[in-house]
């Protein structure tokens, strides 16, 4: 008994000769033939194959998880030191190496062992033992994973990755900082050669460096396109390929375990895929500012439109752009001109990005709306239309076709191999698709801001009162520029809506000609007032302000002449003044200067009073010249300025001669001062108010009392003739 | 003071010497294009010292004043 146990024991100790590891030893040491033969008959004898490769991989498994996987995470922990995560990570990756050689060796004995006995099972249902190790040395390794690794293997990768996107190679290695050639590179070399050894590189840093591409991908597409706006998609790609892919090849060439070729094509695809789609989200980012900057930022455009159908991200463009221009553009602190501009900026970039006009439809629409409500979207745009110098709409007025809405659209048949159907996302219109898909496609800027409100009669309105004023603001009958903006928004409008412009133009003419004639008159005396006046027919003109304002005797008595000769020139009719609009140009002689001036008429007529009589009150030149005091006093306040005038007393003023104190008058006085105050638009207010004030009246009586006391009343109105009942209508009486 | 007025630029607006400011008939503003024609005043027919008639009575057209 004793004998065999003794025997036992020997063999034990044979056995572990050869296999250290059941004794927790790693490292083996050689052994000769004989002792390997002798293994294989104690091994034969006992029938212990089984069993003694189970204890070997169970003691392996056990080695594995509480020496070697402890110890290679133990270099992680401490990666928070400051110095050398590239020698951490290496050393770790040495150090499993290391263990797993020695794992490797044992496992090389064991395979030999199992030829000798035939063993035919393998552990873990592997192909062979090695197999098996390799798979207990991940699945221990992962076991044991330490949560924050992939800081280490980023920054390990991230080293290299840099130094490959480095444009010369003899600056200093970033790794050790010193030489521009030093061992760095082929420590990392040696340590993926490890990893794929082991087969633990794609286990282990696979998606660090998927991540680390992404983020480097990222930051290398934001760093370059920042406020530049060219083309970037060919040289992102180029340099994709030429860094990031040599990258990743070069480490990947050492994972043996996985055919090269076809991962690659499989890590390329998805690399691409995520430039483009980087690329894109960092333009839609961008894209207000791209937008601001057309045309500058066209090839940026073109970038996007060549991304956008690979990445499908047209929804989040399109919201995108919306939030953009609702947060930087459609505020009170931006001015009108600004969105109109960014507005034209707009249809013509989004033209670029997508040319059926659905994208342009849905980002502008906020801008439509924002604008409608604007007071002066349609004087903006008006006056842009007509301004000189470089100006986005005029531009395009003068550029422009005039977009015929009616004419059949049948160029579809020119170019059905090139046509494009409307994405899929479309709206559905109501009118049938042949109408509008060739507006939404054609529609010119001109039109489109038109359309912001839906008529033309708006603008033409609005054009009508613009020009009214530069006509009777110019006082010129210098009209060549209108009648060739006249005529570009004939072409726009059409003819019949703009026939009221044409008569205003006509009028201005018509006056120079009318003025010529009457002043070659020889019954015409001129005296010394000439005048020269603007005949308007007042039906095509906008409503003037009405202003009430008696003129001074001589300019009266000068009118007058001027009607009778008109009314000779023109048979049956005669002028009606509008004594308060107008320019008077002065010269203003005093004792110690002489200023010249251009002043409105109500101005003029003040001091033309002040010529006849040197001191006038307040209240008495108010009753002269039929103007309330308190805007006399503002007018006079012109003049006071000026230094003309000066008020003696309160409410009594007196011509000074000579200036006592040169300091009093702040201004040059030979400066052309003229107060240009609209003639028309202040009017339309005056209307507006005028109606407010007459709503009251209209709503009181119908509200107030019932229909048969209204009626009762209006019939006693009518009983005392101040009204006139006929057909069921209450009148004024002639 | 002596102030000399070197051009006095005014604004004045024409209309037909008439009792009304609009036609009779059709409510018109006289002072408006007729519907022969596109410019009011001088080119309108109606101005032109040629035989017109009256669009009620069929009567010759003729002026108040004359």
């Amino acid at each position: 008994m004793e004998e065999i146990l003794f025997d036992t024991k020997i063999q034990w100790a044979r056995i572990k000769k050869i296999f250290p590891i059941l004794d927790n030893e790693i490292s083996a040491t050689p052994f000769s033939k004989n002792e390997f033969e002798d293994l294989c008959n104690i091994v034969k004898t006992n029938q212990i194959e089984i069993i003694l490769q189970d204890i070997i991989m169970n003691k392996t498994e056990k080695l594995l998880r509480d020496k070697i996987a402890p110890e290679f995470w133990s270099y992680f922990k401490n990666h928070s030191a400051e110095n050398k995560k590239f020698d951490l990570f290496f050393n770790a990756v040495k150090s499993v190496y290391n263990n797993y050689k020695e794992l490797c060796n044992i496992m090389s004995r064991l395979e030999l062992l199992r030829k000798e006995v035939n063993i035919v099972e393998v552990p873990y249902n592997e192909l062979t033992v090695h197999d098996s190790l390799r798979l207990i040395l991940r699945a221990t390794l992962f076991s044991q994973l330490h949560v924050d690794y992939q800081t280490l293997v980023i920054e390990f990768y991230e080293l290299v990755l840099r130094m490959e996107d480095r444009e010369e190679s003899n600056t200093p290695c970033l790794i050790c900082e010193v030489e521009p050639y030093c061992n760095c590179f082929h420590l990392f070399e040696e340590t993926n050669r490890k990893l794929g050894e082991m087969s633990l590189l794609e286990p282990l840093v696979g998606q660090a460096l998927t991540d680390l591409s992404y983020h480097y991908i990222y930051a290398h597409i934001q760093k370059n396109s920042k406020d530049n706006y060219e083309s970037f998609i060919v040289p992102l790609e180029k340099w994709l390929h030429s860094v990031v892919i040599n990258w990743l090849k070069k480490i990947y060439s050492h994972d043996s375990y996985v055919p090269l070729s076809e991962y690659m094509e499989m890590f390329e695809k998805k690399l691409v895929n995520y430039l483009y789609n980087a690329y894109t989200k960092i333009r839609i980012d961008q894209l207000f500012n791209i937008v601001i900057e057309y045309p500058e930022s066209l090839p940026a455009l073109e970038d996007i439109r060549i991304c956008l159908p690979r990445t499908d991200l047209k929804p989040m463009l399109t919201k995108k752009l919306q939030k953009a221009m609702e947060t930087r553009l459609l505020h009170p602190g931006v001015s009108t001109t600004d969105i109109l501009t960014a507005y034209v900026a707009t249809i013509r970039s989004l033209r670029v990005l997508d040319p059926s006009g659905l994208l342009l439809e849905t980002v502008t629409q906020p801008i439509h709306q924002y604008l409608r409500s604007r007071e002066d979207t349609v004087r903006c745009v008006v006056s842009s239309l007509t301004e000189e110098g470089p100006n986005d709409l005029a531009e395009e007025l003068n550029r422009g076709e005039p977009v015929d809405e009616n004419a059949p659209v049948d160029d579809e048949d020119e170019n059905w191999e090139t046509w494009v159907p409307d994405p899929v996302d479309a709206l559905p219109c109501k009118q049938s698709p042949k109408e509008t898909n060739p507006s939404r496609r054609n529609a010119d800027i001109i039109s489109m801001l038109v359309n912001i409100y839906g008529s033309k009669e708006l603008f033409v309105n609005e054009y009508r009162t613009l020009l009214a004023d530069r006509l009777l603001s110019q006082y010129t009958c210098d009209t060549e520029k209108e009648i060739r903006y006249l005529e570009l928004l004939k072409l726009r409008f059409g003819d019949s809506h703009l026939h009221f412009c044409e008569v205003m133009l006509k009028d201005i003419a018509d006056s120079k000609r009318i003025n010529q004639r009457i002043k070659e008159d020889a019954e015409y005396l001129e005296s010394d007032i000439p005048l020269s006046t603007m005949i308007v027919s007042q039906q095509f003109w906008p409503p003037f302000k009405d202003e009430k304002l008696e003129l001074h005797h001589t300019v009266v008595d000068q009118m007058k002449q001027f009607t009778a000769r008109f009314e000779t020139l023109k048979g049956s009719r005669t002028l009606c003044w509008k004594s308060h609009l107008g320019v008077v140009n002065l010269d203003i002689e005093l004792n110690d200067r002489t200023v010249n001036l251009s002043v409105s008429p109500i101005q003029a007529t003040i001091l033309l009073h002040f010529q006849d009589r040197n001191v006038w009150e307040l209240e008495e030149l108010s009753k002269v010249i039929l103007c309330p005091a308190t805007v006399l006093r503002r007018k006079i306040g012109f003049w006071l300025s000026h230094g003309i005038l000066v008020e003696t007393k309160p409410d009594v003023f007196c011509v000074q001669e000579k200036v006592e104190h040169k300091a009093a008058p702040q201004e040059d006085f030979y400066v052309e001062e003229f107060e240009s105050e609209s003639a028309m638009a202040s009017a339309k207010d005056q209307k507006e108010e005028e109606l407010q004030n007459i709503w009251s009246y209209i709503l009181g009586p119908t509200t107030e009392c019932g229909q048969s006391e209204l009626k009762a009343f209006l019939d006693r109105k009518v009983r005392e003739r101040q009204l006139i009942f006929a057909n069921g209508l209450y009148k004024l009486p002639k | 003071m002596k102030v000399t007025v070197k051009n006095w630029t005014t604004v004045a607006s024409w209309k037909w010497v008439a009792n009304d400011d609009n036609c009779g008939i059709c409510r018109m503003p006289f002072d408006g294009c007729c519907p022969d024609c596109k410019l009011p005043g001088d080119d309108c027919p109606l101005s032109q010292p040629v035989n017109q008639q009256c669009p009620m009575c069929r009567q010759e057209w003729k002026f108040n004043n004359k």
